[in-house]
């Protein structure tokens, strides 16, 4: 460990990484060289260098029209926007509070109670798939932004209090009891002090919310059944169906949909994984 | 405090657990006589109809069959008749109604589905399905659908909305059920705990005028259970406990209360819908039987891809594969990347996680179209080094190993990150105290790293088993299932119950319900492992 290994050792090590990094990369590169590339077809040889470029395949997505005239893309793009928005707000607001509760006081039920929060975040939300179509249906809540926050929140909401709970902890328990001597509330307490010490905290379990959202594709396609209201993951997966494959068409919706995420994922990652690990450790 | 209050407290707990019970039976029953109610009306509407008679207020049409455009084949055109001769049932011809592609659509999906359930029926002669609905709208009208010589008699009736909810009768209840349990609390004593039932069943009264015997028989389990719990001291005990940690409960209440909405009423609703099966929107309770088809089998072979127990061990095949990949990889990685020598840890670090940050819908889709057709990619690639194409989608091995290839690709950044993680944290001076001690590199590997990375790698790998096993996106979207549903695992196949396979939502919440079981095992199981796996070390 300590000393380094003979030069053609590393240099093997080297091309052996940029071998595995090509592989790595190769799908990505193939999808944007798909979205510049025109032809309807995925790929017609091994190469990811585009032989011919093109921005149709773009133009095409922003200007399609559905049935009344309505541009599709920016209606579907509107819709994961409000639908990923509302979850985060409903996510956060409601499980800031209870990760605070789990986090600082003692009370019987409270292992229990992480425990329950941490098992509904494990578990599938396919399971839960079936009874909230029902349910939902009986309200006449499909195809409805409403009943697609509902949805997300369930797996929204524990995410959010194993996060903030895990920041919670780590937040210095001295000036809570300075302010519990100058006779602060815990409402006060929490208000004052605590939410605007974990604004970093907030900021980055919202994203994480917001992200899993705009990513989620199974729920949005069978709640969402009428075009209008399909959320933008629903559209990149119609443009390739068994029946009609527009893989240029869906590189060029990859392309766009994915590169804010990734954006986002990068810039938050390695709190992501502190968040996963904790949860996982303390449970 | 004094003993009335106390026991009107209990008292307004357990009611308000059984005015929840109490409504929900109210509307389980009203739905179903608005349902009878209307589907009889539509029905006989739709008689009179196929006789060229009316019933008023019931709009009863004649539609034709689907005729081929002559221009265009694929587009097909019906006609309507309403007693005034056949004009072109579109939305955009004169006399059109907003019901007109009500019309439309039920005369094509009755089409579909009676042609689909028995094909000797296509030639219409044999078409004696009757099919009544109550539209899923919410408006409470019904539509009939019956075959006739010269197309399908079709009646709708007039909306109707269902019997509003009945306040005063609960009300009422309410407070007879109060002064029952106010006057056991004033004599004292064993009639305490007699009041309280009595009060509490005095709610199932209007369950049992309904003829809801089950809710009856729930309610007059609460007020038992309560007059119990009351006797033993329960109730006190919990009032006091609520008291004790006021700021704490309200601090809780928003995220429990919505997850209780939420999370866990319809996992009670999906484990109740195991026990009934449902066909054409009509529920009916089969007790067990759903459950014993799926683990017997059904009857099919061990290796028919719709055997429960076919499922389950390609879904145990699939989660050990995958895990087993991931952990190689992201161990082997992490160890090159974490090496002191190495320059541009940083980048190669970025480079390597960019597969967990495409988003996995996205991913699916891409190696779908990687191994879709004879010169797909990953043939091109093949080809390349001079190798077959391979038709990755026709046989079981091959297809399995697409989505496998796949959440590889997809997963391994996860424990590449956690393990470099954990590396990163191993003091510097155990290693060279080793090396001190003539320890060779293997045995630095195996009595240093080890140990220091199953800490971290442990929940990491309980984790990635339950994401790997719970992934729906990679099979649905890459295999989807081919060839013939041998690649479905078993939270692909609960969907396919309750979406593909005509409404088997019985079927499809008993095996949620299965599912659920195996994952509560392997959790309380696998975390057992982890734990003493961590004492250990």
């Amino acid at each position: 460990m300590k000393q380094a290994p003979r030069a053609h050792v590393q240099i093997l090590i080297y091309v052996g990484l940029v071998i595995l990094c090509f592989a790595v990369l190769y799908p990505v590169m193939l999808v944007c060289k798909k979205a510049f590339e025109p032809g309807t077809q995925f790929a017609l040889s091994a190469s990811p260098i585009p032989t011919a470029f093109t921005l149709d395949h773009f133009s095409q997505l922003f200007t399609e029209r559905g049935a009344n005239g309505e541009l599709l893309f920016l209606r579907h793009a509107v819709n994961s926007i409000v639908v990923a928005l509302l979850t985060t707000v409903v996510g956060v607001s409601l499980s800031c509070t209870a990760a605070y509760a789990l986090s600082r006081f003692k009370f019987p039920g409270r292992k229990t109670g992480l425990t329950m929060f941490l098992v509904v975040q494990m578990f599938p939300a396919t399971l839960l798939l079936l009874p909230l179509y029902v349910i939902l249906n009986k309200l006449g809540l499909l195809n409805s932004v409403a009943g697609l926050v509902l949805v997300y929140s369930t797996t929204a909401i524990p995410f959010c209090v194993w996060t903030l709970k895990g920041y919670f902890d780590s937040l210095p328990r001295e000036l809570e009891e300075a302010a519990r001597i100058d006779g602060a509330s815990p409402w006060m307490i929490f208000r004052r002090i605590i939410l605007p010490l974990s604004r970093p905290a907030l900021a980055v379990t919202a994203l994480f919310s917001f992200m899993t959202a705009w990513n989620e594709f199974i729920m949005a396609s069978t709640f969402m059944t009428n075009q209008t209201k399909y959320t933008l993951p629903v559209l990149i997966q119609s443009s390739v169906t068994e029946f009609s494959a527009d893989w240029g068409l869906f590189a060029a919706g990859a392309v766009v949909t994915s590169i804010p995420v990734m954006v986002a994922f990068y810039v938050l990652q390695k709190y992501l994984v502190g968040g996963l690990t904790a949860g996982a450790v303390k449970g | 405090m004094s003993t009335v209050v106390r026991q009107l407290r209990d008292f307004s707990v357990g009611a308000a657990l059984c005015i929840l019970i109490a409504s929900a039976a109210f509307v389980g029953v009203r739905n179903r006589e608005l349902a009878t109610r209307q589907r009889s009306l539509a029905d006989r509407a739709a008689a009179e109809i196929a006789e060229g008679r009316t019933l008023p207020d019931v709009r009863a049409v004649i539609v034709g069959p689907a005729t081929p455009s002559p221009k265009r084949p694929y587009l097909k055109s019906r006609q309507i008749s309403d007693g005034a001769g056949w004009r072109p049932l579109t939305a955009t011809a004169a006399g059109a109604s907003p019901d007109d592609k009500l019309f439309y659509d039920a005369a094509t999906r009755y089409e579909r589905e009676t042609s689909a359930r028995s094909p000797v029926r296509r030639d219409g002669a044999e078409l004696d399905d009757d099919a009544t609905i109550l539209l899923p709208d919410g408006s409470g009208r019904a539509l009939a659908v019956r075959p006739i010589a010269n197309g399908l008699a079709m009646a709708l009736t007039p909306p109707a909305r269902p019997a509003p909810y009945p306040f005063l009768v609960l009300i009422g209840v309410l407070g007879l059920g109060a002064a029952f349990a106010a006057a056991g609390a004033l004599v004292g004593g064993r009639a305490a705990r007699l009041g309280t039932t009595a009060g509490i069943a005095a709610l199932a009264i209007p369950c049992v005028l309904w003829g809801s015997w089950i809710a009856a028989a729930l309610i007059a389990l609460v007020g038992l259970g309560l007059a119990f719990a009351q006797g033993a001291n329960l109730t006190d005990r919990f009032a006091a406990g609520v008291r004790g940690h006021k700021t704490a409960l309200g601090f809780l209440a928003p995220a429990a209360v919505s997850m209780l909405v939420l999370v866990l009423a319809p996992f009670v609703i999906g484990l109740v819908l195991g026990f009934y099966d449902h066909h054409h929107g009509t529920w009916s309770f089969v007790g067990l039987h759903n459950f014993g088809e799926i683990l017997s089998g059904g009857g099919r072979a061990l290796d028919d891809p719709l055997n429960f127990w076919f499922i389950f061990g390609v879904t145990v095949l699939w989660t050990l594969a995958n895990v087993a990949f991931h952990v190689t990889i992201g161990v082997a990685l992490a160890l090159v990347l974490s090496r002191s020598w190495l320059r541009g840890k940083g980048v190669w670090r970025m480079l390597f996680i960019v597969p967990w940050a495409v988003p996995n819908y996205i991913t699916a889709l891409i190696w779908k179209g990687m191994f879709t057709g004879e010169y797909g990619a990953i043939n091109s690639v093949l080809h390349v080094f001079g190798l077959d194409g391979v038709s990755w989608f026709s046989s079981w091995a091959t297809a399995f190993s697409a989505n496998v290839i796949t959440n590889t690709w997809l997963g391994f950044p996860f424990m590449m990150v956690v393990a470099i993680g954990a590396l990163e944290s191993i003091p510097k001076e155990l290693y060279e105290a080793a090396s001190v001690d003539g320890a060779s590199g293997w045995q630095r590997f195996r009595h240093i790293t080890l140990p220091h990375l199953r800490p971290a790698l442990g929940p990491a790998v309980t984790l990635g088993s339950i994401w790997t096993f719970n992934m729906f996106n990679v099979i649905f979207l890459v295999s989807g299932g081919q060839p013939g549903g041998s690649t479905n695992t078993l939270v692909v196949d609960a969907y396919r119950w309750a979406f593909e396979r005509g409404e088997r939502y019985g079927m499809a919440a008993a095996y949620g319900t299965i599912i659920f079981l195996i994952l509560l095992l392997w959790t309380v199981f696998g975390s057992r492992i982890v734990r003493s796996k961590g004492a250990e070390s």
